[in-house]
């Protein structure tokens, strides 16, 4: 659909907004271009010509002086060349680039599910999105850049459910358009502090005293723990086998069933009188007539419907990803170790604050790491003890594929991800690899990388326009789009 | 014709000075690296010398100095300048990138686990904070390895009357100055729910008892030789500071910048400084643009850190955030070196690249407020306490 | 009510039209209702630099386009129990803390004093939250203007502020094996809270002729015993009422006979009213509840003021910090003239009366020349339910526009 869509634009150059005289098929032959929900967004979202200087199509990948058409919500033509459609609004800059995703994020995310400690694993934090609280920190995440993010719930529980790319606009109040990839990832966790709660209590000389309620977990509970997600995975991957067997099973009944019915068509009158037969017999002997059930007998039953163990089958089967949060180093080796029998799985290590010691074996197997640089003083925490700023940039030199993203505990932080970014680049991460973690890379993590992460045709127009190169020093943002419509505009 | 030999020769000359470095200068290679000129095996007194070059040299007050080179003896910065001739037999380090004075954390617990905050009484003027140093104390580490060379011992604000801070530095175990200034809680966390006071009332009817028959620390800061630390929270607190400070002629600083966007009038008229609270991820926004309101209106400003309890790299991202917001770069790197030490009095010594200054000097890959430059080398008084090749 | 007779008359024969001048804030009206005894038809006040500098007849022909014309005005309503001070206001260590302000524990930042501004309260007594048997000193303070203490006093120091009942003894607790806070050596009952009171003021008077047996708060109980600031007490139900008078009437008889008495939140004070008329006690009254029940159970009706109006008791009304419709300080006076209250006595009951009890009537309470140019603008009659406020002016700034 998408590259017609704009080979229609690139010969027309200007919007189509009336179409049915024509008629589809006389326009395209078998399909039509450009649908009536495409239409209505080419009629709403305003017509771009971006000028840039330098535009960074991926982060290595620099063009210059060239010219971006962004139309209905889309990059729709990129060439040094390109002359102002009627109507459509010209914008210079130094620098366009992808704009930035938070990989880890609960920007708008309902504070109840983001609390909740006994999530299961089909429940979707896009059902759980507050589109109508919070509009000013989506505003400021606008503002420093970040346009996407993968949201995910229940940070406290050991499954978090079903994660969410969504677009971080204010002016999308509607699920439906803010929600980009509804089931982008399971999220589960292994060994975080449990939070029971402050409590009061009185101490040896009689005095109340604030005691925090976390609690670090015991070392043989998050072994235990590692095992149920373990048997989780298990019990979807058999879920998943008990659906094809079924599958398999009730084709071969249906087939078996036709050949049956085939042969019984073809043998009607020998059929009916061992029938009659039968039920003469039963009458003598004055017993009920039991029509023979053999064939709905032997159909095969279905396996129990649950959402659950299809999301964890999807998970085993790799069809989206297993973002796990694990800190220390113990945890992070058995997980891997326990998971490698799931050929299929795409594991994601979110947090690994101690991922260190593992760097090798999650280069070998690609396993990304979103890294969450944060400012934790000594009061951090159990599982943050060894949490060191320098981790992004040391597992990236050891070839682990690496994310930045802002942890999933505060809506607030996500606004701050650029700045985390160049801290992490002040303290070693290679500045290339950051900006491929905020955009490219995030995005194809999390199967979005058909339509944001690059500036490329037939992407989501979700630029930044920058008077420098992106988290370079000194660098400011002069506008950015989300999903094609100019939500920031700095320049004066 | 004329002008173009002269041009060519010109070139000659400095191609030929490009071309004859100093011995031990590295030639185009990124990154720190220190040399001796082989003179100075033979010359011992000039080995007390180091040169320090850099691509920009930022001074501390706001201003900056490009390609500047900064002369230290015995740990103590001699000369500033552009072309500056450097002793034979000198040491130098030759730095492709910034250098700044070491930052300075106001108010910070490192290296005083937890014996700043003494809850048996509230008014204790006479306790000094650094006789809770621990000068080996590996939180020291940590905030030398973020650049800060100096921090602010403060008696907590939980007490009425705390005592007096300490500034020292993060390594070798310098007190800079001992009695810097005198610690009055003044915002709600020195009200308690079951010991006195449990009301600004009680609080300031003490203090007002405190500083109307003033003895010890309470006369020297009644007398304006001792520098007042006064901290406050919200709006009310801020103007409540202001009254008293005014009553009994105080001068010094204030503790707490979150709500001054709306009283930033009276905090100038009051002449005090601010010293900015610690920023973290996630902060609303109202917090940075404070700062930015009272350097523009210009109030002297520096930055708390809070630690060990907060990150020490906290102190340079609340520097960023606030830039973000409208903080000029330049008060910036003034609020975290040479500001900074103004404030605790220690300016003479501290925070500053300027002659007769401590030669506490970080080496940055760029612009210490961008929190993308990274740190190469840290020096306190002349020796290399942090960096990659020694 | 001689005085009341006089005025009528000069109002209604003496004033003439009057020119309106350019430089200043003027406000005209249907009717004006000055609290100082006039009602003026088709009215103006004019105010310059912050006070009242000419009130009269407004002269005849068309209105101006932009002038200011509202249907009534009533003087800047004064509340004398603001309570919207915290806990932190009041120096619990000690039960009796007389040496302290709850001015110096004020968030002037707060956006109470705003709504209370904009609901027609621009005059307010603070007190010190009422945890304690005696809290310290009150304040009287407009509820708008310059954020600090300078801008915004009418009377620092106004009121010595206690509190007898429940609250004082509510927190405490007894000493169980060790005593670990001062709660455990505080009063737990009535009882206990009343011997708090008589103790101190007895503390005070031996002080008063012994200087060795001084301590702190010891003048400002002084000053309260000689009649040189009234005591506020809160006394919600008739037990705590008469303790209070019954306090008092005992000081008289040791020669403190200047003692002057406020009760705040007397909503039992219709059962005492010989106690309160024989000792010439003012009252502040709470907030109306719909089913009558107040703190400590104290029964409280529509027609208590309008009672105590009639035996003479100098009242007053408050809103306890409430200012949303249909509990503000109009809509107080408006429930007290449907228990009976006249019109006359809602009115002074919130303006002139508290003005008066508190002695802080030469500023604020009535509209006349030379005092400050706080006015409240309604769309209709004033207190009546129908009616609500639509403008403040605050020393002649127009803080909530009727236009």
């Amino acid at each position: 659909m998408r590259p017609q869509a704009t080979i229609l634009a690139l010969a027309s150059l200007a919007c189509v907004t009336h179409l049915p005289t024509l008629g589809w098929a006389s326009l395209a032959g078998t399909t039509p271009l450009v649908t009536e929900d495409e239409d209505q967004a080419c009629a709403e979202l305003p017509t771009y010509v971006l000028r840039a200087e330098k535009l960074v199509v991926r982060p290595g990948k620099v063009l210059e002086n060239v010219s971006v058409l962004v139309r209905g919500g889309e990059i729709v033509l990129i060439s040094p060349e390109i002359p102002l459609p009627e109507g459509a609004t010209e914008i210079k800059g130094k620098v366009v680039c992808a704009s930035f995703m938070d990989p880890w994020s609960a920007l708008g995310v309902d504070s109840n599910v983001l609390n909740d400690k006994s999530l299961n694993e089909e429940a979707r934090v896009s059902d759980a999105l507050n589109l109508y609280s919070g509009d000013f920190l989506r505003q400021q995440a606008l503002e420093a850049g970040v346009t996407t993010a993968r949201l995910q719930g229940g940070y406290r529980g050991s499954t978090g459910g079903l994660g969410a790319v969504v677009r971080l606009d204010p002016e999308l109040d509607d699920p439906s358009t803010a929600v980009l990839l509804s089931d982008a990832n399971l999220g589960m966790s292994v060994g975080l502090t449990v939070d029971s709660g402050a409590r009061l209590v009185r101490g040896a000389d009689g005095s109340l005293q604030f005691l925090s309620g976390d609690e670090p977990v015991d070392v043989f509970d998050r072994v235990s723990a590692i095992d149920k997600l373990i048997s989780k995975l298990e019990s979807g991957a058999a879920y998943r086998q008990a659906e094809l067997e079924y599958a398999h099973k009730l084709d071969e009944w249906n087939k078996e069933i036709a050949e049956q019915t085939k042969k019984l068509e073809g043998d009607y009158k020998k059929a009916k009188k061992s029938r009659d037969k039968d039920v003469k017999e039963a009458e003598e002997k004055g017993k009920e007539f039991k029509e023979k059930k053999y064939k709905e007998s032997r159909k095969p039953k279905q396996p129990k419907q649950d959402d659950g163990k299809a999301a964890l089958a999807s998970v085993a089967e790799g069809e989206i990803p297993l973002v796990v949060e694990v800190h220390r180093s113990s945890e992070i080796r058995n997980l891997l170790e326990r998971t490698k029998s799931f050929g299929r799985l795409r594991l994601v290590i979110a947090g690994g604050s101690e991922a260190l010691s593992s760097a090798k074996e999650l280069a070998e197997r690609e396993i990304p790491v979103i890294v969450w640089p944060a400012l934790r003083g000594n009061s951090a925490q159990d599982e943050f003890a060894s949490d060191d700023l320098s981790l992004a940039g040391v597992l990236a030199a050891r070839g682990v594929p690496i994310l930045l993203g802002t942890g999933g505990r505060g809506e607030d932080a996500t606004r701050d991800l650029p700045l985390l970014a160049q801290m992490a680049i002040g303290h070693g991460l290679d500045p290339e690899v950051a900006l491929r973690a905020l955009t490219v890379d995030a995005a194809r993590t999390f199967d979005m990388a058909g339509s944001i992460g690059t500036v490329e045709l037939g992407k989501d127009a979700d630029l930044l326009v920058l008077d420098g190169m992106p988290l370079m020093p000194g660098t400011n943002i002069e506008h950015v789009f989300c999903g094609g419509r100019l939500a920031v505009s700095n320049k004066n | 014709m004329m002008f173009n030999t002269i041009l060519a020769a010109f070139l000659a000359v400095s191609a030929g000075l490009t071309a004859t470095p100093q011995p031990g200068t590295p030639s185009g290679s990124e990154g720190v690296k220190a040399g001796v000129s082989p003179a100075s095996k033979a010359v011992s007194d000039a080995a007390a010398f180091t040169a320090f070059k850099a691509k920009i040299v930022y001074l501390g007050n706001g201003t900056s100095l490009e390609n500047g080179v900064v002369l230290v003896q015995d740990g103590i910065i001699v000369k500033v300048g552009k072309d500056l001739e450097i002793p034979a037999g000198a040491g130098i380090v030759d730095h492709d990138g910034a250098l700044s004075a070491g930052l300075i954390a106001l108010h910070s617990n490192d290296g005083a686990g937890g014996e700043l905050n003494d809850t048996t009484r509230t008014v204790m003027p006479d306790a000094e904070a650094r006789f809770a140093f621990d000068p080996k104390h590996p939180e020291l580490r940590e905030a030398l390895e973020a650049g800060i060379t100096s921090i602010v011992l403060c008696p907590s604000s939980s007490r009425l009357i705390g005592g007096q801070t300490a500034v020292v530095k993060t390594s070798g175990g310098v007190i800079v100055k001992p009695n810097a200034q005198l610690s009055l809680g003044l915002s709600s966390a020195a009200l308690s729910y079951n010991e006195f006071p449990t009301s600004y009332s009680g609080a300031l009817g003490e203090l007002n008892a405190q500083f109307s028959d003033p003895k010890g620390a309470v006369s020297r800061a009644v007398a304006g030789s001792l520098p007042v630390l006064m901290d406050v929270n919200d709006r009310a607190e801020t103007m409540r500071a202001i009254a008293f400070a005014k009553k009994y002629k105080l001068r010094g600083a204030m503790y707490g910048s979150y709500w001054a966007e709306d009283v930033v009038v009276a905090i100038k008229e009051s002449g005090f400084d601010v010293i900015c609270t610690p920023f973290d991820v996630g902060d609303n926004q109202r917090g940075a643009r404070s700062v930015a309101a009272l350097a523009a209106a210009g109030v002297r400003i520096g930055f708390g850190l809070d630690s060990p309890a907060r990150h020490p790299a906290s102190l340079r991202f609340g520097a960023a955030m606030c830039v973000r917001q409208g903080l000029a770069a330049d008060s910036a790197r003034k609020a975290l070196t040479g500001d900074a030490a103004d404030i605790v009095g220690a300016g003479n010594r501290i925070g500053k690249i300027a002659r007769g200054s401590d030669a506490d000097i970080v080496l940055w890959s760029g612009d210490p407020v961008a929190l993308s430059s990274s740190i190469k080398a840290v020096y306190i008084e002349g020796k290399q306490v942090f960096g990659g090749s020694k | 009510m001689l005085f009341t007779v006089l005025s009528l008359a000069l109002g209604s024969g003496g004033l003439a039209a009057m020119p309106v001048p350019a430089e200043a804030t003027t406000v005209f009206a249907d009717r004006i209702y000055t609290a100082a005894g006039d009602v003026i038809e088709n009215g103006m006040v004019v105010i310059t630099d912050g006070k009242i500098s000419a009130i009269g007849v407004a002269p005849n022909g068309e209105r101006k386009e932009g002038e200011l014309h509202v249907a009534a005005i009533t003087p800047g309503m004064v509340d004398l129990s603001s309570r919207n001070t915290n806990m932190q206001t009041v120096e619990e260590t000690t039960e009796v803390s007389a040496q302290y302000h709850v001015a110096d524990s004020l968030d002037l930042f707060d956006r109470s004093w705003g709504r209370q501004l904009k609901s027609g309260v621009t005059t307010v007594v603070a007190n010190p939250y009422d945890n304690n048997c005696i809290g310290g000193f009150s304040i009287a303070l407009k509820t708008g203007g310059e954020p600090s203490l300078e801008a915004r006093t009418v009377k620092a120091d106004v009121a010595l502020r206690g509190s007898f009942g429940s609250q004082p003894s509510g927190k405490n607790h007894p000493a169980r094996r060790r005593p670990t806070d001062f709660y455990s050596r505080r009063p737990t009952t009535r009882m206990g809270v009343e011997w708090v009171w008589r103790k101190s003021m007895y503390d005070a008077l031996y002080a008063e002729g012994n200087k060795d047996r001084a301590f702190d708060g010891v003048e400002q109980l002084l000053a309260a015993l000689n009649g040189e600031v009234p005591v506020f007490a809160q006394a919600w139900a008739t037990q705590d009422i008469r303790t209070a008078v019954f306090l008092k009437e005992e000081m008289a008889k040791e020669g403190k006979t200047k003692m002057r008495l406020i009760i705040d939140a007397g909503a039992e004070a219709w059962r005492e009213l010989d106690f309160l008329t024989r000792t010439g006690t003012a009252v502040v009254l709470p907030p109306f509840a719909s089913d009558g029940r107040t703190f400590d159970n104290a029964f409280y009706a529509r027609d208590c003021a309008a009672k105590l109006h009639g035996a003479g008791v100098p009242i007053a009304l408050s809103a306890h910090n409430d200012s949303s419709p249909g509990h503000s300080l109009g809509d107080q006076a408006a429930f007290a003239r449907s228990g009976g209250l006249s019109f006359d006595a809602a009115l002074e009951a919130v303006t002139i009366s508290p003005a008066r009890i508190m002695g802080i009537d030469r500023r604020v309470g009535s509209i006349e020349v030379g005092k400050d140019g706080d006015l409240v603008l309604w769309n209709g009659t004033p207190f009546e339910l129908t009616s609500s406020v639509v403008g403040v002016v605050l020393e002649g700034e127009l803080v909530v526009d009727p236009r």
